[in-house]
């Protein structure tokens, strides 16, 4: 009891301090912050419609949360699935429109596997890196980041340049190879659903596979790992290019289903904001489903609250921010210095 | 055109050389700052908006660094009190920088990106025009302005600060054995939270330098992730700041290269990864160094 407790709270607390800091910003510009949240309510979920769209910005969010948690839950600090989301969402893109349009009905199994290929390989160099060298995964998962924001730039610019459509975009893929609107015209796509699916492989993995079970357990003590003959350095590389599926996944399901296209700006911070999900629901499936489906409403309400009023969209950032700065805070070591203090 | 690459060369790193100061004696102290980039943005924002309003680039940088500082010190006491992440919470401050700083400029200057303000006061050039006509440096030493120099009276005097004085030595032995401190009676704690704002106030300046060296608009992409370039200077330097400088010298040249590689057909956004992929190599080439020096 008291464990879900806690989890709750570690969920809560960051958000309320956020909603908080938000509502003094608020008052600050003369919004009234109650006026503005209940806005902000019926605009992420106040009709089916919304809903959809919630849920479609959403999407990108819940692939990157789990990529990072893989990862996070077996102690290694990969801030690299914006990278893998980028790379698989380049690659399943450029299958999507080079492949013979004539592959039909499985050009979008194809062309996700191709997707979830390159992130696989893209994270297994830092794994690799880190479990055979020890190269700190923090600093090489973001040098990385900016080497596929750098590559797939060039490409989008290059190579791959649409001829049709002037800058900056690849040409679109066929028809075929789309994910299905599940609302047209909103722009729900089935990726949804296949983002779904990965959250419940998670929740199996991470509680019903030895694999999983081995996972969490390198990440509360390598040395116990390897005592009871768990190899850390097979559960390190496994965790990253897990890691990169999903992340690659993600951005094949993003390209496929949402843009149709790559672009530059691909992920508008899709990874980070996935790290804060992350972060907020302490790697729990049923928290980051909450996690992405607030911060996708925070997203989609967001640019409609920007258009219907004068409180500018990087509220959201602002939010987005606190919650990752104060997400993994000690809640105890707050506890402790007030029982002192009285 | 040795001349144009140098001089421009020089501009372009001493932003990235400012904030690298920083996050390398901060790193020494054990933090790894991830934030160099927010606090940079928020510095170059505090530069213009103040420059403009006073008519001074003393005041205006001045006042960046403070800011930039009080965010830092503040950053630091998540990690060091209430136990947040420091590499989480790094990130969460650029976003949230970035955040506040757009909500400010659509909500009080109505505009999205770019702010222009009226009479901003560029950093002086400290020697005269005339200096043009020295044969290589010559160009270089015309764009001169206050905070280079700073900069590289910085680098001098760090390795003496860090090595022979009881402050610096306070600030190594923080980083490197935390409980040693606590066992003397010192506080480490207290080290890496003035460590943070030291490096707030060092990225302040180059915020500083980037918004008013030449052109005195700000934009949001200003930094252009040159916070994240410092990062890899100083873990290209190993925390070290002679190498640390020469590291972000070789960034700036670089970075002033691009622009004429690219009229030899490289193409520029490829040349833009090279500090990172060249961190990369070195962070691997090193750990296979120190893993044979073991085996």
């Amino acid at each position: 009891m008291s464990n879900w407790l806690d989890r709750g709270l570690g969920f809560a607390v960051p958000l309320l301090i956020a909603l908080l800091v938000s509502a003094l910003v608020l008052l600050a510009i003369g919004e009234n912050p109650l006026d503005t949240f209940s806005l902000m309510l019926t605009e992420g979920f106040g009709s089916p419609r919304r809903l959809a769209s919630t849920l479609s910005a959403a999407t990108p969010l819940l692939f990157t949360a789990v990529g990072t948690a893989i990862c996070f839950r077996a102690g290694v600090f990969n801030v690299g699935v914006d990278g893998a989301f980028l790379i698989g969402g380049l690659a399943a893109v450029v299958a999507g429109f080079s492949l013979p349009a004539e592959l039909g009905w499985s050009l979008v199994p194809i062309c996700l596997a191709v997707g979830a290929l390159f992130g696989a390989a893209w994270l297994f160099i830092p794994g690799w890196l880190l479990a055979r060298l020890e190269v700190d995964e923090v600093v090489s998962t973001l040098m990385l980041n900016f080497i596929a924001v750098a590559i797939t730039g060039y490409l989008v610019n290059g190579p791959f340049l649409s001829r049709q459509s002037g800058n900056n975009v690849t040409p679109p893929v066929h028809e075929a190879a789309e994910l299905s609107r599940l609302m047209p015209p909103g722009t729900l796509h089935s990726g949804f659903l296949l983002a779904l699916a990965v959250l419940v492989a998670y929740a199996f993995w991470t509680r019903r596979t030895p694999a999983g079970l081995e996972g969490a357990w390198v990440g509360l003590n390598r040395r116990f790992s390897r005592v009871v003959g768990v190899s850390v350095q097979r559960t390190i590389i496994l965790a990253m290019v897990l890691s990169g599926i999903v992340g690659g996944l993600g951005g094949a399901a993003h390209g496929l289903g949402q843009l149709h296209r790559f672009t530059d700006g691909f992920s508008a911070g899709y990874g980070f904001t996935g790290m804060a999900v992350a972060l907020l629901a302490h790697n729990s499936p049923l928290g980051m489903l909450i996690g992405a489906i607030l911060f996708g409403a925070l997203a989609s309400a967001g640019t409609t609250i920007q258009l219907f009023s004068d409180i500018p969209l990087d509220l959201v950032n602002i939010i987005q921010g606190i919650v990752m700065i104060f997400a993994v805070i000690e809640l105890g070591r707050i506890g402790i210095r007030r029982r002192v203090k009285a | 055109m040795i001349e144009q690459i140098l001089a421009s060369g020089v501009v372009l790193t001493t932003p990235i050389l400012l904030a690298a100061i920083g996050g390398l004696v901060n790193r020494q102290a054990g933090i790894v700052n991830i934030a160099l980039e927010g606090k940079m943005l928020v510095g170059a924002f505090v530069a213009i908006v103040i420059s403009a309003a006073t008519g001074s680039w003393l005041v205006a940088t001045l006042a960046a660094a403070l800011v930039s500082m009080v965010i830092g010190y503040g950053f630091s006491l998540t990690i060091t009190r209430l136990g947040a992440n420091m590499i989480t919470a790094g990130l969460g401050l650029n976003v949230l920088a970035a955040g506040a700083i757009g909500f400010l400029m659509s909500y009080a200057y109505g505009s999205s990106g770019t702010l222009r303000l009226p009479d901003v006061a560029l950093l002086p050039h400290v020697f005269p025009q005339s200096v043009e006509s020295v044969p290589v440096v010559g160009q270089l030493l015309a764009h001169l302005d206050p905070l280079t120099i700073l900069a590289v009276l910085a680098i001098a005097v760090l390795p003496f600060l860090l090595g022979a004085t009881r402050f610096g030595l306070w600030i190594r032995a923080t980083g490197n054995a935390a409980p040693v401190m606590l066992a003397v009676g010192l506080k480490p704690k207290l080290l890496q939270e003035a460590s943070t704002a030291f490096a707030g106030f060092f990225a302040g300046l180059a915020g500083a330098q980037l918004a008013l060296a030449s052109i005195g608009i700000f934009n949001e992409g200003l930094t252009a992730g040159r916070g994240f370039i410092a990062l890899a200077a100083f873990y290209f330097g190993r925390d070290r700041p002679w190498q640390t400088a020469a590291a972000c010298l070789l960034f700036g040249l670089l970075d002033a290269a691009q622009i004429r590689m690219q009229t030899v057909g490289l193409p520029p956004r490829l040349i833009g990864a090279l500090p990172y992929l060249m961190v990369l190599v070195a962070l691997v080439v090193s750990q296979m160094r120190s893993l044979r020096r073991t085996q």
